[in-house]
């Protein structure tokens, strides 16, 4: 007999917390693709996936509905936003609402963060967050002193063209008042599809590393590596500095009721183990600990190559979290944490675009020999954005390789 | 001093690699011996980050200080620096990361060759065109997105449409591997710098 989509919905989400918890679950939780493969599938230009949400949600029903992945990220929408979060993480209310920066975001701030499709990109190019050098290296005792002021007032009247003034900045946080009540409506709608097709709402809160503050909208990625040699003090002192706004933003995942906070992390892969330990891990560490203590398991996305500071992982509490991996070999990390921290990932997106739907099932039952036993392990793709181009036989392959072999 | 030099620049001290690199130039120094130097020394680190004993920080570094010191002894060394050959090098359209690329960049300039940087979400066309002016030996693309794989393709497509067939094509960057290497068409492939730039040296007949 079918279940329902609450018994469905039930099961989803009891099979994640299990594995979460280090447990075995009935079969193995897959966390499925998205990306540019969303708005393909339905045949609408990314432009009109961004900017009309009526179409998106249109679009991401349909994609669900034909792929049903225990869970994905298919209903987010928008790029990185922290820096906005930080800036406004003394009004906790206003913090939650800026994580994520989403097109008519984009055109009502006109900041140089980001580019989107149908405004500085063509209509089907996927959303793109650029970046830049936004702080002079004689800059950082200010954002010692004060991060959260030097990043609202001075930083982010840099970035953003329309919050130059204070006219036009008073108009524009009007306008992004408006858009994040539509923005929430959008998200809302998302998860009352989502569960009527059976899908669990899973809420993801939020964190970062506070090193990575600096290197994706103050510094720039590159910038920030050289600052690390040339003035290491300053740069331990603002990362020092940036602890405790990160912290009460990350802190707001309580109000969504979130169990997990989901970041990604960017410089890791950059940094030998030297800095990594002196810049990058103690900082946060101290993020993910105070989750903790609020009940909060990290969720993160070790992007690159991690293997290097793998051994890390092993100074938090069991059960501290997720830790969700691109590059890093998922057989050893698995071999590593086993009992210690739930792991993530294994399918590499090359095979997925490029590769058979036989040769997709035969590398799923192979990874998941290796790495089932014992429970505590989500299967999902390295990098989880699909392109257009995607063949949608080998996206059921996955599903169907999961069924069998989890 | 060179020799001390040496440990300098391999160990990271940039300001002290610069400043000595200037003493070494002030006092009548020869500029070709201090540019094969500084070549050797980004070979060394190369071969470290390969080993595991280096990271990216360091190549990043390592980039800063070879640019730095060449930025006064390369117009010091007078006509031909013999080069191993040229490449034009760029990060494919729809792709907007550059520091893969431009980090390769400074480790193949290291090791003797010419490189043309025609910057990042290149378009097909820009790269035939570059092909053209330049005549180059070797066309580099560096791709990090899985939606650079097709433009990839099609630019590989292009340049043999354009007739640009004696050049070879090697691919880099964090989303490549043998088998993009087959579906682009590219006749060589490296997810890191110093094996790209060993590669590019095989290309052109010379041990890598
Ligand atoms: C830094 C970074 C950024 C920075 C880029 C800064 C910059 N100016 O380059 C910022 C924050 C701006 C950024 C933006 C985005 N990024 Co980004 N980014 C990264 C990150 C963390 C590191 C990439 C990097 O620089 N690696 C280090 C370099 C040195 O490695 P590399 O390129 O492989 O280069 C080495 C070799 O390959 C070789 N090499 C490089 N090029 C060449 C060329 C030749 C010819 C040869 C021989 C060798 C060679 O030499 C280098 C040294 O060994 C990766 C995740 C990761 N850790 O890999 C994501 C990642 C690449 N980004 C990703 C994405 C999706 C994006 C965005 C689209 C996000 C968004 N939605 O806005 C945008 C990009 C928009 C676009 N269209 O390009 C994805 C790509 C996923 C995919 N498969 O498509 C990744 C993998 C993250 C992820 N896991 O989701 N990103």
């Amino acid at each position: 007999m079918a279940k329902s989509p609450k018994e469905l919905a039930e099961e989803r989400l009891a099979r994640f917390e299990a594995a979460a918890n280090l447990e075995e679950p009935d079969r193995v939780p897959l966390w499925g693709v998205s990306g540019d493969i969303i708005p393909a599938y339905s045949g609408i230009t990314q432009y009109e996936f961004n900017y009309d949400y009526e179409k998106a949600i249109k679009a991401i029903e349909k994609f669900i509905k034909d792929f049903p992945f225990d869970f994905s990220m298919a209903g987010l929408a928008g790029l990185e936003g922290r820096i906005f979060s930080i800036a406004f993480s003394e009004f906790p209310d206003l913090s939650v609402s800026l994580g994520m920066i989403t097109g008519p975001m984009h055109d009502i701030l006109q900041d140089k963060y980001y580019r989107y499709p149908g405004r500085e990109i063509e209509e089907n190019a996927s959303p793109q967050f650029i970046g830049g050098t936004f702080m002079e290296a004689d800059e950082y005792d200010k954002l010692i002193e004060d991060p959260i002021g030097f990043i609202s007032d001075t930083i982010l009247k840099r970035v953003c063209r329309n919050l130059a003034t204070p006219r036009q900045s008073m108009a524009a946080m009007v306008r992004l008042g408006i858009e994040i009540k539509k923005g929430g409506d959008f998200v809302a709608e998302v998860g009352r599809i989502s569960a009527q097709l059976g899908f669990p709402a899973i809420a993801l809160g939020w964190g970062y590393a506070p090193l990575d503050i600096i290197g994706d909208f103050l510094r720039g990625i590159e910038t920030v590596v050289l600052d690390l040699r040339r003035y290491p003090e300053k740069v331990k002192k603002a990362t020092e500095a940036l602890v405790e706004p990160v912290i009460n933003y990350a802190l707001t995942s309580k109000m969504i009721g979130a169990k997990y906070a989901f970041f990604p992390l960017h410089l890791n892969e950059y940094l030998s183990p030297k800095l990594y330990n002196e810049f990058y891990w103690p900082y946060l560490k101290k993020v993910i600990l105070r989750l903790l203590d609020e009940g909060i398991k990290s969720f993160i996305f070790f992007e690159g190559q991690h293997e290097a500071h793998l051994q890390t992982i092993l100074e938090l509490p069991r059960g501290w979290g997720i830790a969700y991996f691109e590059k890093t070999d998922i057989i050893k990390a698995k071999k590593l944490l086993q009992g210690h921290t739930c792991v993530m990932g294994g399918l590499p997106m090359g095979l997925v675009t490029g590769g058979t739907p036989a040769e997709i099932q035969e590398y799923i039952k192979k990874l998941l020999d290796e790495v089932k036993p014992g429970g505590g392990f989500i299967l999902a793709p390295g990098v989880s954005t699909a392109p257009a181009g995607t063949p949608l036989e080998n996206i059921s392959a996955i599903i169907e390789a999961v069924e069998k072999y989890g | 001093m060179l020799d001390e030099l040496f440990n300098k620049i391999v160990d990271m001290e940039e300001e002290e690699s610069i400043n000595m690199a200037k003493a070494y130039l002030e006092n009548g120094g020869d500029p070709q011996k201090l540019l094969e130097v500084c070549r050797n020394a980004m070979g060394v680190i190369g071969d470290k980050f390969e080993k595991g004993e280096y990271f990216l920080s360091e190549l990043i570094l390592g980039g800063e200080i070879f640019g730095g010191i060449m930025k006064f002894t390369l117009p010091l060394i007078k006509g031909d620096t013999k080069k191993l050959g040229k490449i034009v090098l760029g990060t494919v359209k729809d792709d907007i990361h550059n520091i893969g690329k431009d980090i390769f960049k400074a480790f193949v300039e290291a090791a003797g060759f010419e490189v043309v940087d025609i910057g990042v979400d290149t378009p097909a066309e820009k790269f035939v065109e570059a092909a053209k002016a330049h005549n180059p030996d070797i066309i580099g693309m560096s791709c990090l997105i899985t939606a650079g794989l097709s433009p990839m393709k099609k630019t590989v497509e292009a340049l043999k449409a354009a007739g640009i067939t004696d050049a070879k094509i090697i691919i880099g960057g964090g989303r490549v591997d043998e088998e993009v290497k087959q579906f682009a068409g590219a006749d060589a492939w490296a997810d890191d710098a110093a094996k790209g730039v060993r590669l590019c040296k095989q290309l052109m007949g010379v041990e890598g």
